[in-house]
This record gives structure tokens, C-alpha cells and sequence, in this order.
């Protein structure tokens, strides 16, 4: 077996109520890694074309990788694929907490849920003795994640849902400890298998090949983390709701459902604001990270639970014209308890603000006023009165009551909070990610505008060779499976320091703007480790891998979920963006909004797919996806 | 000619302001040493803070282009931002 595995699958059938542990697929861990990446490979081989995503044909698969159960910085972190019922499309989301820890000293690296229980039905996974207990869950349906986890025992291993996935609202989450698998209703399948928890403990303990190398390398990584501006100062102080004050000035932070960028009193939202007011945060952490991103705060009645990300704060504080820190944050814990994604449920809630204000919904909820908000995501999560039809997301909304034009998803997942008129190569990342408008499958808009590299975002210069390059790597990271915050610390500390109005970072950054041609070659190069992720995975795994290797990799699970997403009747005609995002403008030089059709013939080249968008056989070929 | 200037939170809380309108103005260079002359010795701090800085007018980050050198119109909106803020 290679190090770094523990070298077992489990497949748990609800419906028959049995279990096996089998060997890993060497070579699917080879190819894939792990995560998101063994997961599309299972799900691609297990299904037919068609399955109905919330019925039993779907498998609900939890992956570890390599990584998982080390100490490497924002290493702890698993991965959920099945079939969105969300989309339609491959469906996946990663989340920190502690559950990947369970299966990994458990001695799992990936466990497959198969068909339906007929009753409430939690697992106990014992690794060490092999066994696995289904359990009644009677008791805890209905209950909240922050309850559940407590009544299972809080320093134990969990993966739970809330009300939100019992009633298979389609962007329920799966929750461990604080955080959550939020994203393409993963917790709606979850829900549909009557599956509320799953707890893994054992004692296992990550083999490595060369664990000495590994910990040595591992203490300088940290120490460059703490020291890095981003990492170690910016996320560590703020949290990631710093980067309102980020994304505000640029012109890219959703307000008012999208229709602008920027909201002149945005700063009562931001970061700082937390810092220095009454929801002043304790840091809080994934098992392992120096970064420290998240915040705890205070809130009423409730006490002291996780703060709002970025994400949240943008999308239910200046997407719903809504300025008041407390209020979001009271929102996020209602959110989290229910388990929903935020990031679908603020555009959810945007959409149908517009559409009141439009006359074509009487939700009774308009922008700017938080009355009747609460009420109304207690509806969603239980699928009462209006709050059903919110429960399905904005895409088929769309269709019940018109607003094509406003309304904010791609592929039918709703859009993260990057306005893609002031980021490119971000909007063209989010209209070919395989699981739709996210913008944790790439991050483009970190190289090319919210980090310190103060290129031009709105030229077509590298904005189809960068998202190309960054979701090769991502779905590399996503495998492994590690925090897209280490792809952070590639760019060098003394770069955030110098002035972008000086003649040196001006230098680097038309250089970078040029580098097409020199990215893709370089971003090939298998000759030595280079960066964390390879080394990492060479002292762990024995077996050298450099940059070239991880594009490789991470090429390879792109195209296998792009030929998943192609088998299920996804189109060229789905790699697009908002209608408010191509045709209107938010900047004053524009006349249009995103040139995506500029952009994605050359994107297309660069994949090696063809102009329906269509993966060429001598692509998978050399890529070896077998379909 | 007024542009309005709007702050990034820490430069807000040393000058006690979070936006403020400056006339007669023709470059964002020129709103640097205006700002001085009106907040007198924190002025000097906001130069401090400004000093690692990106620029946005309306949106538009032009450090890449003509920087502190950008002519500005009547309107306009400048907006400073840390270059190391993080994604």
C-alpha cells in the first residue's frame, strides 16, 4: 500500500443495512489521489447516466487523502461527492472540522454510502474493531447540527445534519464540529438516505516515508505561514471577513443581488469591524492550521458560536442591502444549526428580494430590511409555505417565476461573492467549474485581484491560461485533501510588501500579465518539488511529485468530471455566466459585462477540448481518464 | 472639481473619518498631499498607511497604469485599499 493511506474502503448499504471494508484502488489512489478526485472516479464508475440524485442509486462517497492525519497546516479536511441534486452535475464540498481525523485513525480513507434507510438512522464507526453500528436516530431527527454533535459526545468524530437536510432542501450541508460541506446539496442526499450522522474513531496512525523529512519540512512551512502577510497577519487578524475591505474598493463585492459591486458603508461588515466592536472574535481553527481564519462571536441568546466567512457576510449583509454585523451573524448560526450553505442561501435570498421588488414573487422580504428573514429560513430548512419553493435553489426558481436575467448561478449552483465584471479569469472560472459558480476550485480572482499581484483584472491578458492553471491545482489540493489557503503562500511575503505604485511591482506584475506561454511551460516542469504540496505528498507517499505532476493529476480529474457532467446532458451552452453578468455594466468603461465569449474558445484550445467544449480523445488519452 | 475619498478601516480610524469630499484636485498624488494639509498631523499617518497601498478610482485599480499619477474627473471616487488583503 502507499504511505500516506490507511489502505481501506468501507462501503456501508443502508437499505440492507450491511458493511464491508475493502482495499483501496492503488491505482485510482495514484491517478486521483484522494477527496474529491477518488470520489469522481468511484461515482463516474458506480452510476449510470440519469440517476435521480435524490434517490437510492445514489451513492453518497467521503473521501479522505494522503494528507489526512498529519500535521501538515490545513490538512484536516475531507471531501463529499455524489450526483447534485442541486445541478444535476457532479456534485462535491470539502469541509474542515473533525471528521476526516475519525476516518483516518479509523483506518478509512473513503466510505461509501449506498441506498436508503427506511428509518432515521445514525453509524458508529469503530476502525480498530472493523465493525460498524447502525444506530436508531429517531431521537435526533429534527434536532439541529449544534445539538446533535452534543448529544453524540463533542470530542468525538462527526459528519451530521440538520433540519435542512432531513427536508432535502437542495443546498443543505453536512456539518463536523463548526463547519460545513456546504456547497451542491450534499447534505439534501445525506438527508434523502435518512443517514443524520455518521461518527468515526479508531487509533490509527498515518504512515509516512520519510516522517522525519516531513516533520522538519512541515516546521519550516508553519513558520513561513505565520510570517507570510496574507496567512499569518491579514486572515489571522481579521479573519476571512477582511476581505470585504478587499473586494469592496475593487468594485467585485455583491450588493443588492449582484447589481453592484461596491456598498459605501460596507466597512460595518468588514473584518476590522468585528475586530473592534461588540462581535470582537476569538480566533477559532481547523485542527492544525497557524492561519487561524475563523472568528468566534458572541450572539444573543445563543452565546458564543463560529462568526461569518467572508462568503456569508458578503452575501447576507451588502447582497441584501443588509449593514448589521449582529444580524448576519445571528443568520450564520441559524444557517449552520439548520445546515444550509450560506453562499446559496444570501443569492437565494437576493433573487427573491428582487423578485418582490420586481412584482414577480410576494415574499413579503425586501432589500435592506431584515423583517421576516429569520422566519423565512426556518421555512426553508422545513419546507414551509414560501420557503419551499426557496428551498430549490435560484435556478428553478428562476423558472417558476421568471428573473432570468438576475438570476446569480451558473450550472444552477448559486454564484460565490466575486463579482466576475471586475475579475476575469474569475468569471471565466466560474463558468467552466464542473460543479458551477464557485469560486473554491481555482481562486483565480486571489492572483489576478484580491491578493497583491495588482494586475489588470479586466484585460483578456492570461484571464483563460490562469483558471485553467489554478483548477488544475485546486482539484490536485481538493484531492489531497487540503485548504485552498496554502495556495495562498506561493506568492512571497516581500511581494506584499512592496508598493504596487513602485517600478518593481509594476515590473513583476506586467511581467505575470505575459507569462502565458512560460506559466504553461513552467507549471509542466517534473524536475524537483518545489512547492508544500509536493513535498508534502514526496515525503508522505515515497514517490516523487513536482508542479507537473500535480497539473497532471488535477488535469485528470477536471476532464473525468467534465465527462461526468457531459454523460449527464451538460452542454457547451452551461459554461456561462449570469445574464446581469455578460450584459450589464458596473464599472464606468464598460459597455458590456464579462467577455466570456472572448475567452472561452482559448480556453477550450488550451484544455484540448474541442469547440463544443467536448474533451478531445487524444486529451483523455494522454490524461489516461478512462471513460 | 470634488472627488470623494473613500478609506480603507484603518486609515478611517486614524483620521476619524471614513469618506470626506477634497476640491481641486487633479491627480489622486495631489489627494495625498491635500489630505495632509487638512488632517494636519494625522494626515501624515494616513501617508504612513498610504504608503503600501493600491488605488482604485471608481472601481478601477490603476496602479497599474498611471498610479498616484491618474488624472482624475469631477465625480469620481477614489478608494485606497492594502495590497496585502488577503482572499
Amino acid at each position: 500500500m502507499i504511505r500516506g493511506y490507511a489502505g481501506r474502503v468501507l462501503d456501508v448499504d443502508l437499505a440492507a443495512r450491511t458493511f464491508a471494508f475493502q482495499p483501496l484502488d492503488e491505482d485510482i489512489a495514484r491517478l486521483y489521489l484522494g477527496g474529491k478526485g477518488y470520489g469522481a472516479r468511484l461515482l463516474y464508475d458506480m452510476t449510470p447516466a440519469g440517476i435521480d440524485p435524490l434517490g437510492p442509486a445514489n451513492p453518497l462517497i467521503f473521501a479522505t487523502g494522503p494528507l489526512n492525519g498529519s500535521v501538515a497546516p490545513q490538512s484536516n479536511r475531507f471531501a463529499v461527492v455524489c450526483k447534485s441534486p442541486l445541478t444535476g452535475a457532479i456534485g462535491n464540498a470539502a469541509c474542515g472540522g473533525s471528521f476526516a481525523l475519525g476516518m483516518k485513525r479509523a483506518g478509512i480513507d473513503v466510505l461509501v454510502i449506498r441506498r436508503q434507510s427506511a428509518a432515521p438512522v445514525r453509524l458508529e464507526i469503530d476502525g480498530d474493531r472493523s465493525e460498524v453500528l447502525f444506530l436508531d436516530a429517531s431521537d435526533l431527527w429534527g434536532k439541529g447540527t449544534y445539538a446533535t454533535q452534543e448529544i453524540l459526545g463533542r470530542k468525538k468524530h462527526h459528519a451530521v445534519i440538520g433540519p435542512a437536510g432531513e427536508h432535502m432542501v437542495l443546498y443543505a450541508g453536512i456539518v463536523s464540529s463548526e463547519r460545513i460541506a456546504g456547497r451542491t446539496g450534499v447534505g439534501a442526499v445525506m438527508g434523502s438516505k435518512r443517514l443524520k450522522a455518521i461518527t468515526a474513531r479508531g487509533s490509527r496512525k498515518l504512515e509516512m516515508d520519510d516522517e522525519q523529512a516531513f516533520q522538519q519540512y512541515t516546521k519550516w512551512v508553519r513558520e513561513m505561514f505565520r510570517g507570510h502577510p496574507v496567512l499569518g497577519e491579514r486572515l489571522k487578524r481579521y479573519g476571512t471577513a477582511g476581505i470585504v475591505s478587499t473586494t469592496n474598493p475593487r468594485n467585485i463585492l455583491p450588493t443588492r443581488n449582484f447589481k453592484y459591486g461596491h456598498h459605501p458603508d460596507a466597512l460595518n461588515v468588514s473584518g476590522e469591524y468585528m475586530e473592534d466592536h461588540e462581535l470582537k472574535g476569538v480566533r477559532s481553527s481547523c485542527i492544525h492550521c497557524p492561519v487561524t481564519c475563523g472568528r468566534d462571536v458572541e450572539v444573543e441568546g445563543v452565546g458564543r458560536v463560529k462568526g461569518p466567512e467572508y462568503e456569508t457576510v458578503a452575501l447576507l449583509g451588502p447582497n441584501l442591502e443588509m449593514l448589521n454585523l449582529k444580524q448576519v451573524a445571528q443568520w450564520n448560526y441559524l444557517a449552520d444549526d439548520l445546515g444550509m450553505d450560506t453562499i446559496s442561501l444570501g443569492t437565494v435570498l437576493g433573487f427573491a428580494m428582487e423578485l418582490q421588488e420586481r412584482g414577480l414573487l410576494q415574499a413579503g422580504i425586501r432589500f435592506g430590511d431584515a423583517t421576516g428573514i429569520s422566519e423565512l429560513i426556518k421555512d426553508i430548512a422545513y419546507r414551509r409555505g414560501l420557503g419551499a419553493d426557496l428551498a430549490v435553489g435560484v435556478k428553478r426558481m428562476s423558472e417558476k417565476y421568471g428573473g432570468h436575467a438576475f438570476a446569480m448561478h451558473v450550472k444552477g449552483l448559486e454564484l460565490s461573492a466575486y463579482d466576475p465584471r471586475g475579475s476575469f479569469a474569475q468569471g471565466v472560472e466560474y463558468a467552466t467549474t464542473n460543479r458551477g459558480g464557485c469560486h473554491v476550485q481555482g481562486a483565480s480572482m486571489y492572483m489576478e485581484s484580491v491578493g497583491p499581484l495588482t494586475i489588470n483584472p479586466q484585460n483578456l491578458k492570461l484571464k483563460a491560461d490562469l483558471p485553467m492553471v489554478l483548477q488544475n491545482l485546486a482539484c490536485a489540493i481538493n484531492s489531497m485533501v487540503l485548504c485552498i489557503f496554502t495556495t495562498y503562500g506561493m506568492i512571497p511575503g516581500f511581494i506584499h510588501n512592496t508598493s504596487p505604485n513602485s517600478f518593481g511591482h509594476r515590473l513583476l506584475t506586467t511581467l505575470f500579465e505575459n507569462s502565458g506561454p512560460l506559466l504553461r511551460v513552467a507549471i509542466r516542469q517534473k524536475l524537483a518539488p518545489v512547492f508544500w504540496f509536493e513535498k508534502w505528498l514526496t515525503y508522505i507517499t515515497g514517490e516523487t511529485t513536482t508542479a507537473g505532476h500535480l497539473q497532471e493529476i488535477g488535469a485528470r480529474i477536471f476532464n473525468l468530471e467534465r465527462m461526468y457532467n457531459l454523460r449527464e446532458g451538460l452542454t457547451a451552452g452551461d459554461d456561462t455566466l449570469p445574464l446581469r453578468m455578460l450584459h450589464e455594466p458596473t464599472f464606468a468603461h464598460m459597455t458590456s459585462g464579462h467577455p466570456l465569449h472572448q475567452l472561452l474558445p482559448r480556453y477550450y484550445a488550451l484544455r484540448g477540448w474541442d469547440s463544443q467544449g467536448v474533451p478531445a480523445a487524444r486529451t483523455l488519452e494522454r490524461l489516461r481518464v478512462k471513460v | 472639481m470634488s472627488v470623494t475619498v473613500e478609506l480603507t478601516y484603518d486609515m478611517s480610524q486614524a483620521l476619524g473619518v471614513r469618506r470626506f469630499d477634497v476640491d481641486g484636485v487633479r491627480t489622486v498624488r495631489d489627494i495625498l498631499r491635500l489630505t495632509r494639509e487638512r488632517f494636519g498631523d494625522r494626515g501624515e499617518e494616513f501617508e504612513t498607511l498610504t504608503r503600501v497601498t493600491a488605488v482604485a478610482v471608481n472601481g478601477v485599480l490603476v496602479n497599474h497604469r498611471q498610479g498616484l499619477r491618474t488624472a482624475l474627473a469631477d465625480g469620481d471616487t477614489v478608494m485606497f485599499l492594502k495590497a496585502a488583503a488577503g482572499g
